[in-house]
């Protein structure tokens, strides 16, 4: 059975530390209640972007974890970034992908390859160092000390349901440069 | 007539301006080159292979490097992205969500390949010279051109207005450098 995407982030909320959390597409409803005002920022506006985004932020504080919530969906759309991120090394880079093979904000309509797309050999032959899949929430949680501090990049495809919400069903989110302008002043802040 | 401009100028010229932007913490690396490669730019990308003082990020595509850019900027760090006319066109949504909408300071040096010596871009035969100038004004991206060497100060005049507008500003390299 497929883990639930909620599941998976109130588990990643209680064990991130002082991580920055990059949330998109379907994780951000979620992420928004389970880690409110906190040091994340939502990919909004660019999709596909979150992975890179997620790369400048991991470049520029290379003492701090990043943690990219993808989208299977979204990730297609800059899918070349695997190959950014890998010839860039950041070390303290995960980039894990929700994989439900369909994009859901839109109406759940199959994403090219459904779920036969297999992001942990892209990763790989992109050269992330290291990368593999999670099924079960139990080996979720019991791997997730090592998915927050293993040397990245790594990648970790979770096989996940739906969210319960969506962009489109939770217009909640804070505007982009609102959250540009709040995280900057934050760890800027935080030094 | 436009004059090519010297890779070691502009590098320096890059230099002095992350220089300024870090003030008093000025430190190597100095700042960030975003790059998708470009031909026109390629004399400045060879000269970067041996600079260390500037990090250089190859990325696969300009909706990369826009994002990348953002994370940087919000990290605290100094970067230039190194495009081409046709990384502009292929990248405007990006540009438009992280740097307009998403209010990042985004500083861009565009390569204007096959950019005619003797013509006005905009009266340039090629189509990918002739829309750049006319779709930076459509985004109200401020722009100016790099059309020889006595030009490079417009480099750090736009990085700085890129940073006072909180949004992108651009110049465009209008023959190959050498």
């Amino acid at each position: 059975m497929a883990m639930k995407p909620e599941d998976v982030l109130r588990a990643i909320a209680a064990a991130r530390g002082d991580a920055i959390c990059v949330p998109t597409m379907t994780t951000s409803p979620a992420w928004r209640t389970i880690a409110p005002d906190d040091l994340s920022i939502g990919c909004v506006g660019f999709m596909g972007g979150a992975s890179s985004l997620g790369l400048g932020l991991a470049l520029a504080m290379p003492k701090r974890r990043v943690i990219v919530f993808d989208g299977d969906g979204s990730l297609l759309m800059q899918l070349g970034s695997l190959a950014t991120i890998a010839g860039a090394a950041p070390r303290n880079l995960t980039h894990l992908i929700f994989k439900n093979g369909v994009y859901h904000t839109s109406g759940a309509q199959e994403i090219p390859g459904g779920l036969n797309v297999d992001f942990v050999q892209m990763a790989k032959g992109a050269g992330y160092r290291k990368a593999y899949a999670v099924t079960e929430f139990d080996d979720f949680k019991r791997r997730l000390p090592a998915i927050l501090g293993d040397e990245g990049p790594v990648l970790v495809e979770l096989h996940t349901g739906l969210a319960d919400k969506t962009p489109m069903t939770d217009r909640s989110g804070v505007p982009f440069h609102q959250q540009v302008e709040s995280l900057r002043q934050k760890v800027q802040t935080a030094g | 007539m436009p004059e090519s401009i010297p890779a070691p100028l502009i590098i320096d010229t890059l230099k002095d301006t992350f220089r300024e932007a870090r003030g008093a913490s000025a430190r190597e690396p100095l700042g960030w080159i975003l790059s998708v490669p470009d031909t026109h730019q390629k004399t400045v990308l060879a000269a970067l292979d041996k600079e260390r003082a500037l990090r250089v990020v190859t990325c696969a595509t300009e909706d990369e490097a826009n994002a990348v850019g953002a994370g940087l900027w919000i990290g605290g760090e100094p970067c230039v992205l190194m495009i081409q006319h046709a990384g502009l066109y292929a990248s405007v949504n990006t540009l438009r969500g992280v740097a307009m909408d998403g209010r990042v300071p985004m500083f861009y040096m565009i390569g204007l390949l096959q950019r005619e010596k003797d013509r006005d871009p905009k009266e340039s035969r090629h189509s990918m010279v002739r829309f750049a100038e006319p779709l930076l004004d459509t985004f109200g991206v401020p722009h100016a051109r790099l059309e020889g060497p006595d030009d490079v100060h417009r480099i750090p005049e736009y990085y700085r207005l890129s940073r006072e507008r909180r949004g992108p500003a651009a110049v465009l390299v209008g023959l190959e450098t050498s």
